[in-house]
């Protein structure tokens, strides 16, 4: 998956315009420059990868046959994408009746100054991403554009519609939610 | 700090999950297949070409092309007004209860797609008045439904099958407009839209009694025609 280059939205800008003029081609270059990051985003909220590809696909064809909504809303076609993406995946929550709220307490109390040492390293990719499940929407969906995406702070902040500070301090009270919950579950 | 970073690199390691070959094919597919169907519809609702023909049309006859134009203007034309007229005359020779349910779905569809054009152009307010007139021509269909079901079930059946599709169908379309927008107003609008919209199918299946017998109700929103009778869809202004 390449990274999304900081000039991702101003390459965009002329294969938009095509698109809306019915080029297929265009289309194409937009699909298969942000698929497989969709994907890899929607995965990573839900952790199937049959509702991924649906998601992914749901988030592809509405990103490129509604793009007059696009027009003219100030974010970059990426951020764009994105949130039709993360919204696309709430509704797919709300139609699972899945709740992804998890205690106050739990999401924003502060790090431990002194946990016992977590070997991080040993952890499993899948102990890492089920942990990360457990978080609230914002945390889960911070770490994941930050480093799932490898997107950067203003990036994210884009997506998110926050300020790059407010992502920095999620990002860090997100970090400290994974690090207890991957406490409990090494505990247990 | 340093903890958090360690476990901020151990996230930055894992390798990212990929789509499988065939599910991208598919995708492309079905991506493919609508945008071929969106650029026909566009093509077809460009709002350039729709100004050109109504031009064309008023230069020719200018009461006629006037009328025929201002069936496909949107809420922020200036045609818009003549469009409740004409709506307001195809009401009135709106006889059966057939025809009266398949008039006021028919405005409903159109208040949808008025709504779609105007979130689109960041016209919040005549957005909403769309979707609030959307909202009152299920109401009125509703009622319609609901005096039918009294003095012919299996009519009434049948016109209660109709309304339900075709609000199962706006609400789809709604749904969809609802994930795409992010101004949260806009959000707010088409979510009280749905529950209105659903709200309908409640109004059809209420005895007619209850809307003090067989008079119809206001609509939901308080600003429906009120009657089924006497259908007056015009646009708000």
């Amino acid at each position: 998956m390449q990274p999304l280059g900081k000039a991702a939205s101003d390459d965009d800008r002329p294969l938009i315009e095509r698109v809306r003029r019915g080029d297929q081609d265009a289309a194409r270059i937009l699909y298969e420059r942000y698929f497989d990051r969709i994907y890899n985003y929607v995965y990573a909220r839900l952790g199937r990868a049959e509702d991924a590809e649906d998601l992914a696909i749901d988030t592809m064809t509405r990103s490129l046959t509604r793009l007059d909504l696009f027009q003219d809303q100030g974010v970059a076609f990426s951020s764009w994408v994105y949130r039709i993406a993360h919204n696309a995946t709430i509704d797919h929550y709300r139609r699972q009746g899945r709740a992804t709220l998890v205690p106050l307490e739990s999401a924003t109390m502060p790090v431990s100054a002194d946990p016992s040492e977590l070997a991080v390293e040993q952890l499993s990719n899948e102990d890492l991403r089920e942990a990360l499940r457990t978080l609230t929407d914002e945390q889960q969906q911070v770490l994941i554009l930050r480093f799932f995406q490898d997107l950067t702070a203003a990036q994210a902040a884009r997506i998110m519609g926050k300020s790059v500070g407010a992502v920095q301090a999620l990002q860090h009270r997100a970090l400290g939610s994974l690090e207890r919950a991957l406490h409990g579950r090494t505990n247990n | 700090m340093e903890r958090l970073e360690r476990l901020a690199e151990r996230l930055r390691s894992i390798d990212p999950v990929m789509p499988s070959p065939g599910a991208k094919i598919r995708g492309w597919n079905l991506v493919l297949a609508a945008v071929e169907q969106s650029a026909t519809v566009r093509s077809r609702s460009h709002p350039v070409r729709r100004l050109v023909l109504a031009a064309v049309s008023a230069g020719v006859l200018l009461v006629a092309g006037a009328v025929a134009a201002s069936a496909d203007s949107l809420p922020d034309s200036a045609l818009y007004s003549l469009k409740g007229v004409v709506e307001n005359v195809r009401g009135a020779l709106a006889f059966s209860p057939s025809d009266k349910v398949a008039f006021h779905l028919d405005l409903a569809r159109t208040r949808l797609t008025e709504a779609e054009a105007m979130i689109a152009r960041h016209r919040l307010d005549l957005a909403d008045r769309a979707l609030n007139g959307l909202d009152d021509q299920l109401n009125d269909a509703a009622l319609v439904v609901q005096s039918e079901k009294q003095s012919d079930p299996a009519l009434g059946a049948s016109l209660e099958n109709r309304l339900v599709q075709a609000i199962a169908t706006h609400d789809q379309q709604l749904a969809g407009l609802q994930g795409q927008v992010t101004n949260p107003e806009a959000i707010a609008a088409i979510a009280q839209a749905r529950d209105r919209a659903a709200q309908a199918i409640q109004t059809a299946n209420k005895p007619a009694s209850s809307n003090g017998g067989g008079k119809p109700s206001a609509s939901p929103a308080g600003k429906g025609s009120g009657t089924s009778a006497t259908p007056h869809p015009t646009p708000n202004h």
